[in-house]
C-alpha cells in the first residue's frame, strides 16, 4: 500500500474548478488520526455542500473517531468538472482528512439517501477504482458497506455491496467495525468475512442470498445460502438519551444546505400517514429530554460558532416539550443575533403558536404546510389527519400575526385519487388565498404569496401503499392538467416536481436485482447526479432498461397482489406485514387511524418485536 | 458605533490550504470563529439582526494573504492579550488572528481605508528567469495600460496610477517572485497576476504564474503609502 498524500496533485487541479473549498479539508471540527490503525471513509453519493449536513454521517463519524486506533474521514462525489480533471490527472477519490486513496481504507459506507443517488454510487466506486460489484473485490480492497434510508428495499444496489446496514447505526458500525478488523487481522478470507459480518443483527450480506425465479421467470423470492438469517430486522436505538448527539461536528467553510447546528430532537413519527416511508421505518417514536436538547444546543452552538440552530425530527413541533424548549432557548439567545428553527410544522394552531415563539415577533421567513390530498376523503385515504379548518385556521392565524408566505405541498396520483379530488387542490388553494387575504392589512395584500408544491406520489415499501401501482407518465401528465386548469393565478407559485423523475424513483423504489444492471449501464452512458435536474436525462434510462430487457412500467405502474413475493420480503422494520394490510384496507374503506403516542397502540408491532418502546418526556398536545 | 461598544481590529492570515475560500467563505468561518471565541459582540440592529463585522477589500479565491483584516464590534471591553488568546483558540490556523488592538470609533472603515497592497507572485517555468521576466514587465508597464476581460466585461487599468512603484523581480525556487505594489480604487483593483500573465504571454515566454500572495495591506494617507491599518 502506498498511502500516498494526494494533496500536492489535488491542489494543482484546484485553480480551474468550481468551489474549489469543497476538496480542502481543515473545516473547523474535522478529526484528525494519522497513526489510526483501521481507517473507515463515509461517502455521501452527491457533492459536499449536498453531503455534510449529512447527520447520519455526523453520528458515525463522531462514533468511529471515538474509538482508540480507528480514524473515520469523510468523501463526496466531486462535481462534473472537478471529476473531469481528477481522471485526466489520474487521481482517485481522496478522503478529505488524510487526502488519501479512498481505495485503500479498510472500510468505505456509503449512504443511500435517496432513489436517485444511485449512479452517484458507481461515480464515487469508479472514482476510487474499487470494482462495481462485491462478487469482483478481494482482501485488498475496502469493505464497501451501505447504510440509509434506502435500505429497505435494498436489491437494486445489493450487488454494488459487500454488506449493508438495515436501520440505526449507532451501536452497529462499532460492532461492525470491531469484527471486520479483527477478521482482518487474522487474516482470514473474504468469505469468512463477510459470514461474520452478517452474524451481526441488522447487517444484510447480499451474496449470501440468491434470488429464485420461476420459469418464466418471475420473482419468487430471497432466500438465504447456508446459514444466513431467512429475514434481516433492522437495528434500534432502545434510548436516545443513551446515545450524546455529536456536537463538535464539522463546521464547513462551504455554503452548504441546511447551514447551522443541528440537534435530533426526537426520532420516529407514528402519526401514521400511510404514503409515508419515514413515518413506518423510523419507529418507534423516541423523545430526548427538554434538559438534554437545551444543554446540547446551547453547547454545541459555542463549539460550533453557527448563528442558528436547527431542532430536526420527522415532526418537531410533535415533541412533547417543544413550547418548553423554545422557551428556554429564546430565552438564551436572546441578543446574540442567534436564532433557532423548525424544519417541519403542523398543520394547526399549535403549529403556528411555536412558529411565532421561534421567530420572536420578529422576522417572518415563510410557513410551509403538507395538506398533502385536496379533499377530506382524500387525506382520509392517506391517513393525514389534517382538516381543511385546520389549515385555513392555521393560515388565518398565521397571516394575521404578519407571515406574506406561505407554502403548501400537495401529491397527486395516490391510490383511489379521482380528477375531483385533483380539482379539489386547486380549490383548497382558492380558499387559502382567500382566507390569507381576509387576514391581511388591505395595504400589504400585493406581497401575499401561496406557493404549491405538488409531487408525484411514489409507492415506497414497507408502508401499507407498497402494493399500489403509480400512475404511468401520461397519466401524471392529464392529472397536472386537470390541475392546471383548477388553480388560480395571481398571488400563487406553482411547482411541479419533475414527474420522469419521480418515476424513475419509483422504478428504483421497488425493483429487484436487475435493476443493478440498469444502475450500471446508466452510469456508462452518462447518468450521474440525477437528482439535479438540469442533469437529470431520461433517455440515458430508456436506453440502459432496454440494453438490459427489463420493463419499467412493470415495476412501476403494477398493482401487486396481497400474496405475490416482494423482493424486500427478506428486509424488516418492525412494523408487521399484518399491520401494513390493515392499514391498506383502511385506507381503501377511507377510514383513520390515531397516532399512538397520543392515544392507545394501533398494533404496528414494532415495539413488542425489537424490544424497544416509544419513549416521550412529557404528555404530548394533539 | 453606538455608545458601549469598542471597536477591535484583527490582523489575520489567510494562507496555506484556505487560500482556496472564497471571500464570503472567509467571512463566514471568521464570524464563527468569533462566537466561538466566546466574545461578546455587539449584534446590528434591524430585521435580521447578525454580528457587527466588517472586512476589508476581499481577496480571489486561491489568492493568498498574510496581513488581512477585520473589524468587529465587542460590548465589552476584554483586555487585547485575552482577546488574542481566544480567538486563536477558536480559529482555524491557516486563518488565525496574528495581532489585535482596539481602534478609535471614528477611524475610517478598512473597505475604504486599504488602498495599497503589496502581492508576491511566483513564476515557474522554463523561462522564468529573473531577467527575462524584468523586461517582459517592462515592455507591458511601456504600454501605460492594461485591458482586462472579465467575463462580458472589459476593464482598462491605467498603470502609472495602478502601480505606484516600480516592481521588483527576485530569484526564488523553480523561478522567480514578482514583488509589486497595486493601489486599489472604486473602479476596481488590478489583479497582480492578471498583469503578469500578460506580460509573459506578450513576451511569448515559456512561464506561469504559481501562486499569488498580498503580503501587506496599508492605509495610504497625505502621500504615505505604506500606514498598517494596526
Amino acid at each position: 500500500m502506498t498511502q500516498e498524500d494526494l494533496w500536492p496533485r489535488v491542489e494543482a487541479l484546484l485553480g480551474r474548478v468550481e468551489r474549489p473549498a469543497r476538496y480542502i479539508d481543515r473545516e473547523w471540527g474535522a478529526v484528525h488520526k494519522p497513526e489510526a490503525g483501521y481507517r473507515a471513509v463515509f461517502v455521501y453519493p452527491d457533492t459536499y455542500e449536498v453531503g455534510q449536513p449529512n447527520q447520519a454521517i455526523a453520528i458515525l463519524y463522531d462514533r468511529l473517531n471515538a474509538v482508540a486506533d480507528v480514524a473515520a474521514e469523510r468523501a463526496y462525489v466531486p462535481w462534473l468538472d472537478m471529476a473531469a480533471l481528477m481522471r485526466e490527472n489520474g487521481v482517485p477519490l481522496f478522503s478529505l482528512e488524510s487526502c488519501k486513496p479512498v481505495c485503500e481504507s479498510d472500510l468505505l459506507g456509503i449512504t443511500l439517501p435517496h432513489e436517485l443517488s444511485y449512479t452517484n454510487v458507481l461515480e464515487a466506486l469508479d472514482l476510487t477504482g474499487i470494482p462495481f460489484r462485491s462478487a469482483d473485490r478481494d482482501v485488498s480492497h475496502p469493505l464497501v458497506v451501505g447504510g440509509g434510508p434506502c435500505v429497505y428495499n435494498p436489491e437494486p444496489v445489493a450487488p454494488f455491496f459487500d454488506a449493508i446496514l438495515i436501520g440505526e447505526g449507532e451501536d452497529a458500525i462499532l460492532e461492525i467495525v470491531a469484527v471486520h478488523r479483527e477478521a482482518k487481522n487474522a487474516g482470514v478470507s473474504r468469505t469468512e468475512i463477510l459470514t461474520r459480518l452478517a452474524e451481526i443483527p441488522g447487517v444484510y450480506v447480499p451474496s449470501l442470498y440468491t434470488e429464485t425465479r420461476d420459469g418464466s421467470g418471475a420473482f419468487k423470492g430471497i432466500e438465504p445460502l447456508g446459514n444466513a438469517p431467512a429475514q434481516i430486522t433492522k437495528r434500534v436505538v432502545g434510548d436516545l438519551e443513551s446515545v450524546a448527539p455529536p456536537v463538535r461536528g464539522v463546521v464547513p467553510f462551504v455554503d452548504v444546505i441546511h447551514d447551522r447546528f443541528s440537534v435530533e430532537i426526537l426520532r420516529g413519527c407514528t402519526r401514521g400517514c400511510r404514503f409515508c416511508q419515514a413515518g413506518m421505518v423510523y419507529r418507534p417514536v423516541r423523545e430526548r429530554s427538554a434538559d438534554t436538547v437545551v444543554r446540547e444546543v446551547m453547547s454545541g452552538l459555542a463549539c460550533s460558532g453557527y448563528d442558528e440552530a436547527s431542532l430536526t425530527s420527522l415532526s418537531t413541533t410533535d415533541h412533547s416539550q417543544i413550547e418548553e424548549i423554545l422557551r428556554r432557548l429564546h430565552r438564551r439567545l436572546e441578543g446574540t443575533g442567534v436564532s433557532v428553527s423548525l424544519p417541519s410544522l403542523r398543520v394547526d394552531a399549535f403549529g403556528v403558536e411555536m412558529a411565532h415563539l421561534v421567530s420572536g415577533g420578529g422576522k417572518k421567513s415563510g410557513l410551509t404546510f403538507a395538506p398533502e390530498a385536496g379533499t377530506q376523503r382524500l387525506r382520509d385515504v392517506i391517513n393525514k389527519n389534517v382538516t381543511e379548518e385546520d389549515l385555513l385556521g392555521s393560515v388565518e392565524r398565521a397571516f394575521a400575526a404578519g407571515w406574506r408566505r406561505v407554502k403548501l405541498y400537495f401529491m397527486i396520483g395516490l391510490p383511489t385519487e379521482t380528477d375531483a379530488d385533483v380539482q379539489g387542490i386547486g380549490e383548497l388553494v382558492t380558499r387559502t388565498f382567500a382566507v390569507a387575504r381576509a387576514a391581511t392589512p388591505p395595504s400589504a395584500r400585493g406581497s401575499i404569496r401561496v406557493a404549491v408544491s405538488v409531487s408525484t406520489f411514489v409507492p415506497k415499501t414497507q408502508t401499507p401503499f407498497q402494493w399500489e401501482a403509480q400512475i404511468p407518465l401520461d397519466e401524471v401528465r392529464r392529472r397536472q392538467a386537470i390541475l392546471r386548469d383548477s388553480m388560480p393565478r395571481k398571488g400563487i407559485d406553482l411547482h411541479w416536481h419533475d414527474a420522469q423523475e419521480s418515476f424513475l424513483e419509483g422504478v428504483m423504489a421497488r425493483g429487484g436485482r436487475e435493476i443493478a444492471d440498469v444502475i450500471e449501464s446508466a452510469w456508462r452512458g452518462g447518468a450521474k447526479f440525477d437528482a439535479w435536474t438540469e442533469q437529470f436525462r431520461l433517455q440515458r434510462w430508456a436506453d440502459a432498461f432496454e440494453c438490459c430487457g427489463v420493463d419499467p412500467s412493470a415495476i412501476a405502474n403494477r398493482q401487486r397482489t396481497e400474496d405475490e413475493p416482494l423482493p424486500w420480503d427478506h428486509i424488516s422494520a418492525g412494523v408487521s406485514r399484518k399491520y401494513l394490510l390493515s392499514e391498506r384496507a383502511r385506507a381503501l374503506g377511507t377510514v383513520t387511524t390515531p397516532d399512538c403516542s397520543f392515544g392507545s397502540c394501533t398494533g404496528c408491532d414494532v415495539c413488542g418485536d425489537l424490544g424497544v418502546e416509544v419513549v416521550l418526556g412529557g404528555e404530548r398536545r394533539g | 458605533m453606538a455608545s458601549g461598544e469598542y471597536r477591535l481590529r484583527v490582523r489575520y492570515g489567510k494562507v496555506g490550504r484556505l487560500r482556496w475560500l472564497s471571500h464570503l467563505e472567509v467571512v463566514r468561518a471568521l464570524e464563527r470563529a468569533t462566537r466561538r471565541a466566546g466574545l461578546k459582540y455587539a449584534v446590528t440592529q434591524g430585521f435580521s439582526p447578525h454580528i457587527k463585522i466588517a472586512f476589508g477589500p476581499a481577496l480571489p479565491v486561491g489568492t493568498a494573504g498574510e496581513n488581512e483584516y477585520y473589524d468587529v464590534w465587542l460590548t465589552r471591553y476584554t483586555g487585547i492579550d485575552e482577546v488574542f488568546k481566544r480567538l486563536v483558540d477558536a480559529t482555524a490556523e491557516d486563518l488565525a488572528p496574528t495581532a489585535v488592538g482596539y481602534v478609535p470609533e471614528r477611524e475610517v472603515s478598512l473597505a475604504a481605508g486599504i488602498t495599497v497592497a503589496v502581492y508576491h507572485v511566483e513564476v515557474e517555468g522554463r523561462d522564468s528567469e529573473v531577467g527575462k521576466v524584468q523586461s517582459a514587465l517592462a515592455g507591458i508597464v511601456e504600454l501605460g495600460t492594461l485591458t482586462v476581460q472579465h467575463r462580458d466585461k472589459q476593464k482598462v487599468f491605467d498603470l502609472t496610477r495602478s502601480l505606484p512603484e516600480e516592481m521588483r523581480v527576485k530569484e526564488a525556487e523553480g523561478g522567480c517572485t514578482v514583488e509589486l505594489t497595486v493601489r486599489m480604487g472604486p473602479e476596481g483593483s488590478l489583479r497582480p497576476e492578471l498583469l503578469v500573465r500578460a506580460a509573459l504571454s506578450s513576451a511569448s515566454l515559456d512561464a506561469s504564474v504559481r501562486s499569488t500572495t498580498r503580503v501587506e495591506t496599508y492605509f495610504e494617507s497625505e502621500g504615505e503609502l505604506h500606514t498598517r491599518p494596526l
